[in-house]
């Protein structure tokens, strides 16, 4: 569904992504690990269009750009960026609207209950917490059923409700076969749902793992630090 | 103390080497010395016969207006939040260090001085037109620059000290609010009775800016006269009245210092404030409005359209509810305003209406992007909705489109009227003013499509105003090579002329940025150290 073949992202001289190659099937949860300024971002950005590249990523088997991969994907960035001016519920009206949306209000008031926003819905953007933001800005993400689902650092700010909640959404999102590529730093609010982990290091990905390859009793946790921490970078790509 | 002033050392270093390794940057700033030295030599080379020039009155007025807005902009800071003279990394490492509160502030006045500095840089690049206009030379604009930097340096110790007595005292604050009526009452009050004794606008202003009134308005017209005493020659008053800002500083800096050790929390607002709007910025809240402390009434809701068209209609809600009046909000009555008090100066002048289209066409340089369709472009909603580019990007700046025509329409039938131009002439005047704002947005997107809008912020307002200069170039020439040969259409030809070239040059803009959401990187206000 998410499909990354030879992607380079540089800013100058400097590789934030250096030909980056990976897949996210329909019903398989993608994890991202990385440090701090390993490219996530950049990678998550150039795969949903808003940078540009060298390489080729394609959402369903059609080009980043087209409106047939804009209608499938949903994006939830690292901050929540919101119009300060729009209510909340005008923020899912807009998004309906611009995807042209049939039968969307039911699908938006689900939403908004399941994130604790039901009696927010006429607050202004500028008016909610930084949680509340994030929250609204994943109900957009996911308003237009999208079948593939890329998430950069979504747990960030959510209170234990939101996290529980949206942790309960992705495994459903997988379970209905969507594909979903989550970045994140939070690597235990991922250990129990994971299938493959891309683990970048310095632009590129140092080691591609299944859950199926870890030996029994080793964490995500475990391989990540494995890599990050030196104790060889096997399976370079 | 050492470590302060390493502070101010190592940073002033480090910024110098930051530049040699930008030389994007270092060719801005190569250019802006050449520029700066080109204008001090012009000034020098460039007297005019002493019949033409201007009373240097009205240079004390000037600079009076000038420094009065930023009392209006202090006093409204101190009643808010305070100024900003710290950054949020002196907050966190200096504050809770074992430095002295007091030197500490120190440092921040210091640096405050600097920003003086930068924020009346600007006059040292009116030389040629101060020279020009009131026979002044370089030494009279370093005058100006140092009677602004201290007056400028002064209303931000004046904001701080407002902020730190008021603040959570609203008695104090209508306490400010009528103190700071009643010391600019009987100026105002003056001038309305010269206005009714002369019954003509200029006359009644020289009268007031030769006033001791003037002269004794404190903070803007001490730092006026005194400026104005000291290019004129009579040192006495100058000293005076300069030595009086100085001196109300230090008695001001001397009271905080003395009296409030523990200024951190007063000075904290501001500067927690002014890094979260830098920080939303860089993360694409380029939208001031979510800054604004101001309560929204949300009464109607909703949105209209479809595909790309929801993006018009969300901006209508949204301008909407940040006005009263829609898409005219407060800034454009004041544009109508502004230009119907400036047709009133310019009555009866040959070519008036020129004079006031050229002044809003600069304007408007630096005010299209603040366009809603602009800001749309740091926003991931419009790279994400399905459908092709173009339509997105027409939808997203119909709004500004709007209202540029209809406060075009004012402004210039209004000014019209006043100076008594013919219709033609109007109408042509509007259909520039217009399409002038057509030809900056294809000249914007352009400017994002050439650079992929990976560059910081300043660098690229360089590449757009040089690109507006360069391509609006060969329509001017036209415009005055041909209007030149028509006599007396000749004013309405070249207008008609530049009109066309417009909208020709906004065409191909805009067809050459095609496909700008794809091509270009995301921009990003890259908004320095936050």
């Amino acid at each position: 569904m998410i499909d990354v073949q030879d992607m380079t992202k540089k800013y100058g001289k400097l590789a934030a992504n250096d030909n980056i190659t990976l897949s996210v099937e329909g019903g398989e949860l993608a994890v991202l690990l990385g440090p701090n300024g390993a490219g996530k971002s950049t990678l998550i950005k150039s795969i949903c269009g808003l940078l540009r590249f060298q390489g080729s990523v394609t959402i369903g088997g059609h080009e980043n750009h087209t409106t047939e991969a804009k209608c499938i994907l949903g994006y939830v960035p690292e901050f929540p960026v919101l119009y300060p001016l729009l209510t909340v519920a005008e923020h899912l009206e807009f998004i309906a609207r611009a995807y042209r949306l049939d039968a969307w209000e039911n699908r938006a008031e689900e939403l908004l209950r399941r994130f604790e926003l039901d009696d927010k819905k006429m607050k202004l953007g500028k008016e909610l917490s930084k949680g509340m933001q994030q929250k609204v800005s994943v109900c957009c993400a996911l308003l237009p059923q999208p079948k593939a689902v890329i998430l950069d650092e979504p747990l960030v700010g959510l209170d234990p409700h939101g996290i529980r909640e949206l942790k309960a959404v992705i495994a459903e999102l997988r379970d209905s076969g969507c594909a979903l590529l989550v970045s994140t730093h939070m690597i235990e609010s991922v250990e129990e749902n994971w299938d493959v982990t891309y683990i970048m290091v310095k632009g590129r990905i140092a080691r591609v793992c299944r859950r199926t390859d870890i030996a029994a009793g080793q964490s995500l946790a475990d391989v990540y630090f494995a890599i990050t921490e030196g104790e060889g970078r096997e399976g370079a790509r | 103390m050492s470590s302060l002033i390493f502070l101010l050392l190592r940073s002033a270093k480090n910024t110098f080497l930051e530049l040699l390794r930008k030389p994007a940057q270092l060719v801005l700033w190569v250019f802006l010395i050449a520029t700066f030295g080109g204008v001090i030599l012009l000034s020098l080379f460039t007297r005019q016969s002493a019949e033409n020039f201007a009373d240097i009155i009205w240079l004390k007025g000037i600079l009076l207006a000038l420094i009065l807005v930023f009392v209006v902009v202090a006093i409204q800071k101190g009643l808010s939040n305070g100024d900003v003279i710290f950054d949020m990394n002196d907050v966190n490492l200096l504050f809770v260090s074992p430095v002295s509160s007091r030197l500490i502030l120190m440092y921040g006045i210091v640096r405050m001085a600097k920003m003086a500095f930068w924020a009346g840089f600007f006059i040292l690049f009116q030389s040629n037109s101060l020279g020009r206009n009131f026979g002044v030379g370089f030494d009279a604009v370093l005058l100006v620059l140092l009677g602004f930097i201290l007056a400028v340096s002064m209303l931000q110790i004046l904001s701080l000290l407002i902020y730190s007595l008021t603040n959570g005292r609203p008695g104090r604050k209508l306490a400010v609010r009528l103190i700071a009526a009643a010391v600019f009452l009987p100026l105002i009050t003056y001038l309305g009775l010269q206005l009714i004794g002369t019954g003509a606008p200029l006359p009644a202003l020289e009268n007031t800016l030769r006033s001791p009134l003037a002269a004794w308005t404190p903070v803007a017209g001490w730092a006026s006269e005194g400026t104005v005493a000291l290019i004129t020659g009579d040192m006495g008053s100058g000293l005076l009245f300069l030595g009086l800002l100085v001196l109300t500083g230090v008695l001001l800096i001397l009271y905080i210092a003395l009296s409030n050790p523990d200024y951190y929390e007063d000075v904290l607002v501001a500067t927690e404030t002014a890094f979260e709007k830098k920080r939303d910025m860089s993360r694409g809240q380029f939208n001031t409005e979510g800054s604004l402390t101001k309560k929204v009434k949300v009464s109607k809701t909703g949105i209209g359209g479809i595909g790309s068209s929801a993006i018009f209609y969300k901006h209508m809600r949204e301008s909407f509810r940040a006005n009263r009046l829609g898409l005219w909000g407060l800034p454009s009555i004041l544009a109508i305003l502004g230009a119907a008090l400036f047709s009133l100066f310019l009555r009866g002048e040959d070519g008036g209406i020129i004079i006031l289209l050229q002044t809003l066409m600069w304007m408007q340089i630096f005010f299209i992007g603040t366009g809603r369709g602009l800001q749309e472009l740091y926003m991931h909603y419009i790279y994400l909705i399905p459908g092709s580019s173009f339509p997105k990007i027409v939808w997203s700046n119909l709004e500004i489109a709007f209202r540029v025509l209809v406060e075009s329409l004012a402004i210039f039938w209004i000014a019209g009227l006043i100076m008594g131009e013919p219709v033609l002439l109007i109408v042509a005047v509007i259909a520039v003013y217009t399409l002038f704002s057509f030809l900056l947005l294809g000249i914007n997107y352009l400017s994002l499509r050439w650079t992929g809008a990976d560059i910081s912020t300043g660098f690229m307002m360089f590449i757009y105003t040089i690109a507006v200069a360069v391509i609006m170039l060969p329509g001017l020439v036209a415009a005055v090579f041909i209007g030149s040969m028509f006599g007396e259409n000749g004013v309405l030809i070249g207008l008609g002329i530049l009109a066309l070239w417009e909208l020709v040059a906004a065409l191909g803009c805009f067809a050459l940025s095609e496909g700008i959401l794809h091509h270009c990187d995301m921009p990003v206000a890259k908004t320095g150290k936050q």
